[in-house]
């Protein structure tokens, strides 16, 4: 929770100085596809895949598979 | 080891929750927005009607479409490496990804995502790092080309511990300053992969889990995550959190190749045991295993920030904790022993492989930015990627991304992509070691006499020594005869104190930058169809590390890959088909699907008509070896299956999977034109044959390199192109013709790794991925329909159009006459029976390079026959809500009579299962 605390006080006050408000139907841009945080999502697994198994740094914390990557 | 994250495909749309479907834009059309000014544009302002007609109003990235399926198809290639003026016989490593994935809602707030990843890994890699003096690729005998050698190999070294090198030119040793991998290569090998994932939303909270396993020959993975998001600030802010756990094995066969380089020799099964507290070394069947286990957990906490009305901003921070096996059992290090006795200048070494160690326990942190921001004057956007990462290994790594998503109009799109990864060396990475220990000693007793013991009981506790006269005589002084006792001197082993704990070669882990530049084009159809191909080329090098000091040139490479995307928006065509509920109705009528394993059973009815489909198929073969329709016991496989030569091997069991895409287009009403790609994998187990022949020492390493694991084969196989032609259609009667190729995009060059410095050649005909041919495929197609009946036939043909493909044969031509029937047993379910008959030639003409013949499936008079089989299928269409349009086959054809040619196994079903989609 206190993680949570402080990304929270970190927000507001990112909000603070960046931040101005959107309206809904303000957010028109941010709904276009190319917009999307992950606009790619199928290449990047690809993508990813080999990244990971040819670079030490993998694709931390979140769920496993990809195999061995022994190769 | 590689982790991938199995999430990716469904996307991190943290905000992309508008539901898109086609209730909520009818509710709501653009004239009942709020008294605002409205945009100008049209498709903002969908879009921004897209946004407000949610439950809960959400910001960006709205188009996170909620229903889709996808396929992918990836490839990736690395170009050689170097070897100093040595041609290594093999080619570098390339992999084939097919990815399928797709997410539905099974209720209003009940999402369901499954995705399906399978990849084949070929070609050689680097399985060790030495001094060039060394001579780790080293050329001659059977094979040519260098292969590698890394045991036991005497070398030169300086006072100061600088490997030497003889100069050609002056014959003198001078110092070797040139590093270099030694290569090993793999027979192909099969990854599988599937994970789903079951999500509940409420209006600003989601809640998700999902679980997966990915499996290949020698490592297994399960793994499950527990995911949740909370809307908040009137969903201008999101935060997840996500949970992951992961539980690998690792079983690898140290196999006949393997072990002269990467095999413990200096320690052996109890010795490695002993030292390692999370891998163990043990037998099997013949083979030489290493167990290991692995456990990951994993989490991330991310927040996601709309900054304004055309930027986001996303940060997170990830952590994971690994434990147990996380080296790679493949890999060695190569390690010299110097006697520190030795006197003179040139100190003499012996330089031997060692299995690499890492530490039992990995902690990584990853800190993670995502900027997008709209560019206005352009419509594009500006993706702005940041992550650092740090390991308690030593590896620190800093990766920079910036893309650049340019919409073109009409649909089309284009992605330019820079990528920058630098990454600092773990602390035990080292490209070689050197222990300043003799490799080998002989033991002597507290008098200094050399102890004996016996060469075939060494480890009996019984001690021998030489008296005066240079007799043997035992512990107690006792004149022993030496015939008998056949003595050998006691050596000691070096100490493993006195190597580091921890080591590895793998280049992975070395202090190197990689520069990556790529591009994704992308064509958006309509009726909510897209296209997209990406590139990428990537530069591995340790002179690109932040801050410089990274590995030697030796290790640098080049990559590439491609990829190619087919996906279809199900919600979109939803809405598409609200307008044309009659077109749909059409279809159903008409179209009572043929049961799943026909293929070119049915055309589109009006231009422009599309259709897209995937169709799996499943065959599997083993039990009794057939010759015609009788068993043949081993005695007569030995004696007749093989030619005029006699057999070593049969099969045990082979298995077959192909993935299919259709895609179907009507330019007319009378012509359907349809694309075919294919992607396929097998895998064979061989047994030896009762009563085979005594076979020479190099038959002996083959035969073992066929019987002792399971051989498998995978990637892109033939490509088919058809048009298919109406040649009547009225009152329930329908006839159409299909003309058409296949492609030969499939691989008929594969082969089994060399063994024992033998070249194991081409694998059997049928583990080749295509025809090698272009094939000309004919058929006729006669369906009918009377109420809830329906019924049909096909004949169709394969015919070779070439005397032989680039391996030197062809398959034999192929006819086959099918026959079925079928039932509405309820409105969206039907089943059908089938008859099936086929007619398959043997295989002409012979591989031209080498293969090793062993048993039946080696020779090409023991391919084709006829058979007769029985098809029982159940078919489910998907008559009204989101899904309609949807259709589901599947189909088991059982084997009824075989008579094949030469000596086959038993063929025991197939199955087929079928998508498609119309629209």
């Amino acid at each position: 929770m206190k993680l949570v605390r402080t990304a929270t006080i970190v927000v507001i006050g990112l909000c603070a100085c960046a931040c101005s408000p959107v309206a809904p139907w303000q957010r028109g841009k941010l709904a276009k596809p190319q917009m999307a945080l992950e606009p790619y999502p199928l290449q990047n697994t690809f993508i990813g895949h080999i990244y990971n198994s040819r670079e030490a740094s993998g694709a931390v914390g979140s769920t496993g598979g990809g195999g061995c990557g022994c190769n | 080891m590689a982790v991938i994250k199995g999430d990716g495909v469904n996307g991190k749309s943290a905000f992309g929750r508008v539901k898109a479907v086609a209730g909520h834009f009818i509710a709501k059309p653009p004239e009942k927005l709020p008294k605002t000014p409205l945009p100008a544009n049209a498709s903002l302002q969908f879009l921004t009607a897209a946004a407000l007609s949610l439950p809960g109003l959400s910001p960006a990235p709205a188009l996170a479409v909620e229903e889709e399926t996808g396929i992918l198809y990836g490839y990736y290639e690395e170009s050689n490496r170097h070897l100093y003026g040595v041609k290594s016989r093999f080619h570098p490593i390339t992999v084939e990804s097919l990815l399928v994935s797709s997410k539905i809602k099974l209720a209003d707030r009940i999402k369901f995502a499954f995705n399906y990843f399978q990849d084949t890994w070929s070609g050689a890699t680097p399985v060790a790092t030495a001094p060039q003096s060394f001579g780790g690729n080293k050329e001659g005998h059977v094979i040519s080309g260098a292969t590698p050698f890394l045991q036991n190999n005497n070398v030169l070294f300086d006072r100061q511990m600088n490997p030497l090198i003889r100069d050609p030119a002056s014959g003198q040793l001078v110092k070797d300053a040139q590093l270099v991998h030694t290569l090993s290569t793999a027979s192909p090998e099969v990854r599988k992969q599937g994970d789903f994932k079951l999500g509940y939303e409420w209006d600003s909270v989601s809640l998700d889990a999902g679980g997966g396993i990915s499996i290949e020959h020698d490592y297994e993975s399960r793994f499950g995550n527990l995911g949740g998001r909370w809307d908040f600030n009137n969903k201008l802010t999101s935060l997840n959190l996500s949970l992951s756990y992961t539980n690998s094995d690792t079983r690898s066969i140290l196999d006949h190749d393997a072990t002269p380089y990467i095999w413990d020799t200096t320690h052996g099964f109890e010795s490695y045991n002993a030292t390692s507290t999370v891998s163990r070394l043990g037998k099997e069947g013949g083979n030489n295993i290493l167990y290991g286990n692995r456990q990951d957990w994993g989490t991330v906490l991310g927040l996601t920030q709309v900054l304004n009305d055309s930027a986001l901003l996303e940060g997170s921070v990830g952590y994971t904790r690994s434990t147990g096996y996380m080296a790679n059992p493949y890999k060695t290090v190569e390690t010299v022993f110097i006697d520190p006795d030795q006197t003179g200048k040139v100190l003499n070494g012996l330089a031997i492989g060692l299995l690499e160690k890492r530490p039992e326990e990995r902690n990584q942190w990853t800190e993670n930015l995502r900027y997008v921001q709209h560019i206005e004057a352009l419509d594009a956007s500006l993706h702005f990627d940041y992550r650092f990462s740090h390991d308690d290994w030593g590896v620190n790594a800093h990766t920079f991304e910036v893309d650049w998503i340019q919409p073109l109009g009409n649909g089309w799109s284009v992605t330019p992509k820079v990528r920058y990864y630098s990454q600092s060396a773990a602390d035990f990475y080292t490209p070689y070691m050197v222990s300043n220990q003799a490799f080998r000693k002989n033991a002597v007793d507290a008098n200094g006499r050399q102890i004996y013991v016996e060469a075939d009981n060494p480890n009996n506790g019984k001690v021998y020594f030489r008296d005066g006269d240079f007799n043997l005589v035992d512990a107690n002084g006792n004149l022993v005869d030496e015939t008998v006792i056949n003595p050998v001197n006691k050596t000691i082993p070096p100490d493993r104190n006195k190597l580091p704990a921890y080591y590895s070669s793998d280049h992975r882990l070395s202090g190197y930058g990689a520069l990556s530049g790529g591009i994704t084009l992308g064509k958006q159809f309509a009726k909510g169809v897209t296209l997209e191909i990406g590139a990428e080329y990537y530069t591995h090098s340790g002179s690109l590390k932040l801050g410089g000091s990274g590995e030697g040139s030796y290790a640098d490479f080049n990559a590439y890959m491609v990829n190619a995307l087919l996906k279809v928006d199900l919600s979109a065509l939803s809405i598409a088909s609200l307008g044309h509920g009659d077109h749909h109705h059409h279809h159903r009528h008409h179209g009572v699907h043929a049961p799943a394993g026909v293929m070119f059973d049915h055309m589109m009815n009006s231009a422009g008509d599309m259709m897209v489909g995937a169709r799996y198929m499943y065959g599997t073969q083993s039990g009794d070896i057939l010759h015609g329709s009788a068993i043949a016991g081993d005695a007569e496989i030995v004696n007749k299956g093989c030619s005029s030569d006699l057999c070593f091997t049969a099969p045990s069991g082979m298995n077959m999977n192909m993935i299919m895409v259709d895609i179907m287009y009507a330019p007319t009403d009378w012509l359907t034109l349809m694309l075919m790609p294919q992607f396929v994998d097998m895998n064979m187990t061989t047994r030896k044959l009762n009563g085979m022949p005594v076979p020479s020492f190099d038959q002996q390493s083959l035969i073992d390199h066929h019987t002792l694991h399971e051989h498998t084969t995978g990637g892109v196989g033939d490509t088919g192109m058809y048009a298919m032609f109406k040649l009547f259609d009225q009152s329930g009667h329908h006839m159409h013709a299909t003309l058409g190729f296949s492609a030969p995009t499939g691989d008929v060059h594969v082969k089994f790794r060399d063994t024992q410095r033998l070249e194991a050649g081409f694998q059997h005909y049928g583990m080749q991925l295509g025809s090698g041919t272009w094939d000309f495929k004919p058929s006729l197609t006669y369906t009918g329909t009377a109420d809830d009946f329906s019924w049909g036939a096909q004949v169709n043909g394969t015919v070779r159009m070439e005397k032989a493909n680039e391996s030197g044969f062809t398959f034999g031509d192929m006819i086959q006459s099918t026959a079925w029937g079928a039932y509405n047993v309820l409105d969206w379910l039907s089943a059908s029976v089938r008859g099936v008959y086929t007619v398959q030639g043997a295989v002409k003409g012979a591989y031209n390079g080498t293969y090793n013949q062993l048993g039946p499936v080696d020779y090409t008079s023991s391919y084709g026959g006829r058979y007769w089989d029985a098809g029982f299928g159940i078919n489910v269409s998907v008559p009204h809500g989101s899904l309609q349009g949807n259709n589901l086959s599947f189909e088991w054809l059982q084997p009824v009579s075989d008579d094949v040619n030469g000596y086959q196994l038993r063929r025991e079903g197939a199955l087929s299962a079928t998508w498609s989609y119309a629209f």
